[in-house]
């Protein structure tokens, strides 16, 4: 509307900006000095660059073992975010447009546990998975998340948006029900499912409480947890313990830079569900 | 029905098949094991063999527990410091972020990118943020110019006034993101046509938002409300991180921390089966008046 205005609210964002990625910025520049700068704020700015906080982490596999901990969540997050696009893509399809004799029940008992907090299911989930022998494995925390309702839900919202014209065109080709949903469903839901990628995938690297429950050796951590345990045991060496949650943070940074669009429309949409 | 026909709807369930299999293994069947476990006297680590005791563990956590009610309490003070907190300062942001004309996307990533850091990584930048001796925060707090202004260092983590505070400080630098946003897109969905009409008719910026915005935007609101309170009792890594023993004389250990400590230190299954369903009952009762506020707008 007024100039005026527009500039004042420019600068209290950029303000509110700096603020908020301060403590980043705390993270990036704490991991670069040296352990007898850190406790010294005098400067704000390493005098000297090093990187012997991450050459010490790196460098003490048997103690730190933090390249394996990123191999473990990167191999579990994948896995999770491949299990939920294919398992949720596949019943929202079924429940949408296949709609076998029973399907709206379902649907109602489906997104009804959505208001299940994970939480509560905790410790049946641990005698579960302790039964099937998972404990201590990968399988426990990505077979369990291919269940959540989430994605179920959102690919349904959208599924029913496709025009039905388009699958009873492939239909007279000759398309299967297999062939419909790889060939026209899939194609067409793209940017949905990039979304609900990419959030799958943010949502297990950082999850944090089932793999401390979950996971019991030095070996299988997730970072979150690896590092949670090291700063217990390193708490004063701020130095090493910032270099390592910057490795722990720098998918994340990657992700968001490369996918930011998406995000934060994904976010922005959550609101709207009627 | 003819073998066809048949066939077809037996290939429909197929593509059902392998959600459903892990819906029933890993959300139905733990939630009936759950409720049947809060039924059971069961030490996972005793020899002896679960017994049934009735509504035993319920009685025990609701009448006898002293811990479980600081626990209740220590969640409800976190529900209650950091609801208006972030209701009022998510509300702040959207108006900021709808205003704004240039690097609108550059405000939005810098309010939204903490959401994405990992709650071990958030504790530990917080934890040195709040350190006593080489904290960041006391080292401004000691400085003649804040002595200047009556302000000194803090005990931050370490007292029983600050501790759940400062753990409600970093949560709502951390989750605030998110309600944000929504809000910012409750805020354009509104037609600008109102406000034009309103500012036509003399309507000042205050009158225009209390008679304006806040109805037009109450079911974003509500959403946002709900969700919230929503996730302040399930509250955890939080806590756990900043304090990871319970905090001075456990004012942060909150209820979800405790059934953890219950079921994985102290192995009492039954028990923290039973405190998690009432959690679970307090949330349901929580999304039942968030469905029922939703239906009648």
């Amino acid at each position: 509307m007024q100039n005026k205005g527009a500039w004042k609210y420019e600068a209290i964002m950029a303000a509110v900006a700096v603020i908020f990625l301060t403590p980043i910025f705390f993270l990036l520049i704490t991991a670069f000095k040296s352990e007898g700068e850190v406790l010294n704020l005098e400067n704000i700015f390493p005098e000297e660059w090093t990187t012997s906080n991450f050459d010490q982490i790196l460098g003490s596999a048997e103690e730190i073992p933090i390249w394996r901990w990123f191999m473990n969540s990167l191999f579990i997050s994948s896995s999770i975010t491949m299990l939920v696009l294919l398992v949720s893509s596949l019943s929202a399809y079924a429940l949408v447009r296949l709609a076998p004799p029973g399907n709206r029940v379902l649907f109602s008992i489906i997104i009804g546990t959505m208001m299940v907090p994970g939480q509560i299911l905790l410790v049946p989930m641990y005698l579960i998975l302790n039964e099937l022998g998972w404990i201590d494995t990968p399988m426990a925390l990505i077979f369990p998340a291919g269940a959540n309702a989430f994605g179920t839900f959102l690919l349904c919202q959208f599924f029913r948006g496709i025009p039905k014209d388009l699958e009873e065109a492939a239909h007279i080709d000759g398309c299967g029900l297999w062939g419909t949903y790889v060939h026209v469903i899939l194609p067409l839901s793209k940017p949905v499912l990039a979304t609900l990628g990419i959030f799958t995938f943010v949502g297990s690297w950082n999850d944090f409480i089932s793999p401390l429950v979950f996971l019991d050796s030095l070996s299988q951590y997730t970072l979150p947890v690896g590092i949670a345990l090291f700063q217990t045991s390193y708490y004063t060496q701020y130095g090493k313990t910032f270099a390592a949650s910057l490795i722990a943070t720098f998918p994340v940074i990657v992700a968001f830079l490369m996918f930011q669009k998406h995000i934060i429309k994904g976010v922005s949409l959550t609101g709207m569900k009627d | 029905m003819t073998s066809k026909k048949l066939s077809v709807t037996l290939s429909k369930y197929a593509f059902l098949a392998p959600y459903m299999l892990l819906f029933v293994a890993f959300v139905v069947a733990p939630l009936v094991y759950g409720f049947v476990l809060s039924f059971l006297r069961w030490e996972s680590m005793s020899p002896l063999p679960p017994e049934f005791i009735g509504l035993e563990n319920y009685a025990k956590a609701l009448l006898e527990d002293e811990y479980f009610w600081r626990a209740m309490k220590a969640t409800f003070i976190f529900t209650i410091l950091s609801l208006p907190l972030t209701i009022v300062v998510a509300m702040g942001l959207a108006l900021g972020l709808v205003s704004v004309k240039n690097r609108s996307g550059l405000y939005r990533a810098a309010v939204y990118f903490p959401t994405l850091v990992n709650v071990a990584v958030v504790g530990i930048i917080w934890r040195w943020f709040y350190s006593t001796e080489f904290g960041l925060f006391n080292y401004f707090l000691e400085s003649p110019l804040a002595a200047f202004f009556g302000l000194g260092p803090l005990a931050w983590l370490t007292s029983v006034d600050t501790a759940m505070p400062s753990v409600v400080l970093m949560n709502l630098w951390w989750h605030v993101g998110a309600p944000a946003i929504i809000l910012m897109a409750g805020l354009f969905q509104i037609p600008t046509q109102y406000y034009e009409a309103a500012t036509i008719d003399g309507a000042g910026a205050w009158h225009r938002f209390w008679h304006i915005t806040i109805p037009q935007l109450k079911p974003v609101l509500l959403f946002v409300i709900i969700m919230n309170i929503i996730r302040s009792f399930q509250v955890f890594g939080q806590t756990y991180i900043l304090t990871p023993t319970g905090g001075p004389e456990l004012t942060t250990r909150v209820i979800v921390q405790y059934i953890y400590e219950t079921a994985f230190e102290s192995y009492r299954m039954g028990y923290a089966s039973a405190m998690s369903w009432i959690l679970f009952a307090i949330i349901a009762v929580v999304s039942i008046i968030q469905f029922r506020a939703m239906r009648s707008n």
